[in-house]
């Protein structure tokens, strides 16, 4: 479980850039409002145009390309996928034809399969722009600030952000647990091997200590906060203060320019 | 709202950790390999009760969604964008329906029934998830029947594995049969 050991890093990429520099909240919103746009642009150009805006950003924030490439990977079978269904499932002009196997490509369907693969890694770059440029603690507060307006109708913004830290602090020590606990079973003659049903045997008595002591970790945790006078997050003041700076006014105004721009503005220009 | 006492908020957080560590603790069955992540999700709901253990879930997806690497592979927005984020998707609803219906559960019939509405959920909107995902996202002609028995694969397995430890959970909790008080004591609904 190496992925989760430094999992305070994430996947974010420390540079001093301008995209960088912004305050989380903005970049928050603005690639989920272009995210949203660009699941509703309607062709191949537009998408391109964006594929440009993309570049551009990547620039600024001073990410190696190859960074946003390996991110897709992860998708690579969806895209796969997705191109060739298209390709090989749309009826129109044939390209090419395979009689053996009763299957015909066709223009449409290239087409098609081009249009909604590069749609995806449209989307999925943008968001790994987010994650790549921005420390996922500061993401949290980020988050914690935009849902404070809704404290009214009974979210718990501060509650939220507060417990997606204690687990993240928690996943590390439970790993090491889990791992000391299986150290400790083997030292005392448990077998770990053999066939699936056994395997699963096995994890006995590997969870109940687990599970039980992870409890136990938590209560300990809030005898420190309550010690502690934690009143819950009114009147909380923060050491690191977020703010909304000319620049973030800038980043906004380009994201809303793009989104309408990939999504209204061709619609209006075809009628 | 009110305020969440610490004792709550250290668990829920727990939940939400234990859900991302199954996410990597594999048991390799043949074909489709099970995660301990259907398990923990029905934990959350039968240890928490169901707006704790909802909660929890909520907390697991949303730090998973900001890009900590909590998802079985990685994390980020994009995993929106995944097939297989409508089984993810659940988790919150299906923690819900565990520890509504097994609320208080003494008996072991009681404590499997709510096991299974759990991994009911899990499925229902899986799938669902799935065939929207294929049908919308990458603008395929799939027919329902195929993306149900696709989604339904790793079913019998997660059932196996799930139903012992929640009902063990539920049987814990029973006053008397537990030996440690941390465990009885967490029933904060």
């Amino acid at each position: 479980m190496p992925a989760l050991r430094n999992l305070t890093l994430g996947r974010y990429v420390p540079t001093a850039s301008v995209v960088h520099g912004l305050d989380p909240r903005t970049k928050l919103l603005a690639s989920i409002g272009l995210m949203v746009s660009v699941l509703a642009t309607p062709n191949l150009p537009v998408l391109g145009l964006y594929f440009g805006f993309l570049a551009v950003s990547t620039r600024a924030s001073r990410l190696p390309a190859a960074m946003l490439l390996r991110n897709l990977q992860a998708f690579t079978w969806l895209f796969l996928f997705t191109i060739i269904m298209h390709a090989l499932m749309t009826p129109g002009t044939v390209l090419l034809a395979f009689p053996w196997w009763n299957l015909t490509v066709t223009r449409e369907g290239a087409h098609g399969g081009l249009f909604y693969g590069l749609r995806l890694a449209a989307v999925i770059v943008t968001a790994s722009l987010l994650t790549l440029t921005t420390a996922p603690l500061e993401l949290t507060g980020g988050l914690e600030r935009l849902l404070g307006p809704l404290r009214r109708i009974g979210v718990p913004a501060h509650d939220l952000a507060l417990m997606i830290t204690i687990a993240l602090r928690f996943i590390p020590v439970l790993i090491d647990e889990a791992e000391r606990l299986r150290k400790a079973q083997l030292a005392r003659g448990a077998d770990f091997g053999g066939g699936p049903l056994r395997r699963a045997r096995q994890m006995i008595p590997l969870l109940a200590p687990l599970f039980i002591s992870a409890f136990d970790r938590a209560d300990r945790l809030a005898l420190a906060m309550e010690s502690r006078c934690y009143r819950g997050g009114e009147g909380r003041t923060s050491y690191h203060e977020l703010r909304f700076r000319r620049h973030d006014l800038l980043a906004a105004l380009i994201a809303t320019m793009i989104g309408l721009g990939i999504t209204i503005v061709p619609r209006l220009l075809h009628r | 709202m009110n305020i969440i006492p610490p004792s709550t908020l250290a668990r829920v957080g727990l939940m939400a950790a234990l859900t991302a560590v199954g996410a990597f603790i594999r048991i390799p069955f043949p074909y489709v390999p099970v995660t301990l992540q259907v398990p923990c999700v029905c934990l959350a709901g039968a240890w928490l009760g169901p707006r704790y253990g909802a909660l929890s879930q909520v907390v697991y997806l949303l730090a998973g969604l900001l890009g900590f690497p909590v998802f079985a592979h990685g994390g980020g927005p994009q995993y929106l964008l995944k097939p297989s984020f409508g089984y993810l998707a659940a988790f919150p609803l299906a923690a819900w329906s565990v520890g509504k219906i097994g609320r208080g559960a003494h008996s072991t019939p009681r404590a499997i029934i709510a096991t299974i509405s759990g991994l009911v959920v899990v499925y229902l909107v899986g799938t669902a998830g799935l065939y929207l995902n294929l049908r919308f996202l990458t603008g395929q002609d799939i027919s329902f029947a195929a993306v149900v028995r696709l989604g339904l694969l790793p079913l019998p397995k997660d059932l196996l594995l799930t139903l012992p430890v929640t009902v063990w959970v539920f049987r814990r909790r029973e006053p008397g049969r537990s030996g440690r008080n941390t465990v009885r004591k967490c029933c904060c609904t």
